[in-house]
């Protein structure tokens, strides 16, 4: 707990939360803009369906950004100041540094799923929306929190083993094109990145049908073992990553 | 007495070279101990070999009687350390600097308060590292060092980037440290000068090997003194010295000879006066710290 309270303290000045609020904001407008367009277009559409399932195209391709900015941060402040050899010698475990590091951005990445999963239930409200569907919210929430701790633990895993940061912000950027067209890649291809669980991962999914966007409630027994498979790869990742990390001498 | 720390055997080996081989260190309590080699000879690696950063090939560490792979957590919580350029925060203040190391220490705001102090940067402590000099820099990481008042410091080049009146301090600071708080200091440096003042032990170190190892006194005794003779007339002294088997070297207006015992020097006095040369002067040169580095490990063009 003491290594994880030390991160957030080291986030001082750093206005990462108001970076994150921005950079959230911006999605959230965006998405919101298209799903009022839609709605005006189409009033018999007009319902959460829309709504999630624009916001997850969305996800597809801002979060992969915003995480790997994030990560890059945070883990970026140990590789400018040269610190690793410090707290090394305070007696943090290499482990325990990486652990606390992907806590604290699972915790910043949480706040921004959990601002935007009450900007969508205010935008419905809003709009008169039928009442809130909590089990499709849970569902939406779930696939987006299990790809974005994925995600962390890729984009930790570079940030930390490689100095550069420019890889890992790469690799953030290549996702966001990755998560954008993932819709476009046949299933067999897009499965096996994970950016693409972003929409994979929804419970909304769209059908173009008689001229017309179709959106369909996916069968929820198809995501849980995808959503499981999912994050046994972020463990995996986590794990290799962790022990790779821990291996170097400084 | 036993030693705060020793190692035995310890090598580091990358690739197929040896960075650090079969070095056997040991820093007695309440020694300043001067840890010298030129650039690239081994002392960082050794250094932190010490404090656990690398991992040794073969070999072993004990500090406070203490093997280090077993209990680096006691050992470390007992020692503070700047090994080469400091660690900091630079978006954060050199006080929040401070309190990262105080709350993973846990020790009482007035180890930060005092750490800053010594090193004179209490009136900074409030700008954001970004913005201090190297100087400042390298004051704070001796200051983080320092915040536990731990019995062992391993200072690793510590002067680097300092102006000279910055060294001076430094090592002013560093020379109270035994007395004023009872702390072992193993100190590494290149630069002979600054050892030389203020080590009460030396280690050598060149090519990851250990070339030396006691006290100043007992190096500077490794080398016999040179002697030095002014004459009225120093070429036909030379000449004459030639005759009986001296070959001096012409240094200036002196003549200088190595390695004499006390009756060879009387025995070149006698040659020169009973060939009327005039003696001028005879006089003892004490060979400098520097000198017998320099010999010992031939890094002139390093230093």
């Amino acid at each position: 707990m003491k290594v994880i309270g030390l991160e957030l303290y080291k986030w001082r000045h750093k206005r990462l939360f108001l970076m994150v609020l921005l950079f959230l904001l911006a999605e959230i407008g965006w998405a919101f803009a298209v799903t009022r367009i839609s709605i005006t277009r189409n009033p018999d559409q007009a319902g959460w369906e829309p709504l999630v399932a624009t916001i997850s195209a969305m996800n597809g391709f801002f979060l992969p950004i915003l995480t790997a900015i994030c990560v890059s941060r945070i883990c970026d402040m140990e590789h400018k100041g040269n610190t690793w050899k410090l707290l090394y010698t305070l007696s943090v475990k290499r482990s325990t540094l990486y652990m606390a590091k992907s806590v604290s951005a699972s915790i910043v990445m949480g706040v921004a799923l959990s601002l935007q999963a009450l900007a969508i239930v205010a935008f419905g409200i809003v709009h008169h929306f039928a009442p809130v569907p909590i089990w499709l919210l849970t569902r939406f929430i779930l696939g987006t929190a299990v790809t974005t701790l994925v995600l962390i633990a890729l984009q930790q895993w570079v940030s930390m083993a490689i100095k550069n940061q420019t890889f890992a912000l790469t690799l953030g950027m290549v996702g966001s094109f990755v998560g954008l067209v993932a819709d476009l890649l046949p299933s067999g291809v897009s499965k096996f990145f994970v950016w693409s669980y972003y929409t994979a991962l929804s419970p909304i999914t769209s059908v173009y049908a008689d001229d017309k966007l179709h959106f369909v409630i996916r069968d929820s027994s198809l995501l849980w073992p995808q959503m499981a498979a999912l994050l046994a790869v972020g463990m995996a990742l986590y794990g290799v990553g962790s022990v790779h990390v821990a291996r170097r001498e400084g | 007495m036993k030693p705060v720390l020793s190692t035995h055997q310890l090598s580091k080996r990358y690739g197929g070279t040896y960075r650090v081989k079969n070095v056997n260190l040991s820093v007695h309590e309440g020694e300043i101990y001067g840890f010298l080699g030129p650039n690239g000879a081994g002392k960082s690696t050794t250094l932190k070999m010490i404090l656990g950063l690398v991992r040794p090939t073969e070999g072993t560490v004990t500090v406070f009687g203490k093997d280090l792979g077993r209990n680096r957590r006691f050992i470390l919580s007992h020692t503070g350390s700047l090994i080469e350029s400091p660690s900091y925060y630079g978006h954060l203040t050199g006080l929040e600097n401070m309190r990262i190391v105080q709350m993973l220490r846990d020790l009482p705001n007035r180890n930060v308060s005092e750490a800053l102090k010594i090193v004179r940067l209490e009136k900074h402590q409030d700008k954001k590292v970004d913005q201090y000099s190297l100087g400042m820099k390298q004051r704070l990481g001796i200051a983080m060092a320092l915040v536990s008042f731990p019995k062992l410091l391993i200072l690793d080049e510590p002067t680097n980037g300092l102006d000279p009146a910055g060294i001076g301090e430094i090592r002013e600071l560093i020379r109270s440290l035994p007395e004023r708080y009872g702390m072992t200091v193993l100190i590494s440096s290149h630069l002979l000068s600054e050892i030389e003042q203020i080590a009460t032990s030396v280690g050598i170190i060149n090519e990851g090997k250990m070339l030396f190892q006691g006290s100043l006194e007992k190096l500077k005794n490794q080398s016999r003194p040179a002697i030095r003779i002014k004459t009225q007339h120093n070429d036909w002294a030379h000449e004459v010295l030639g005759q009986y088997g001296y070959s001096p070297q012409q240094d200036g207006e002196y003549l200088t000879f190595e390695s004499l015992t006390d009756d060879q020097v009387a025995h070149i006095n006698r040659i020169l006066v009973t060939s009327q040369i005039g003696v001028l002067r005879i006089e003892e040169q004490k060979k400098r710290l520097e000198s017998i580095f320099l010999d010992m490990t031939g890094k002139e063009n390093s230093l």
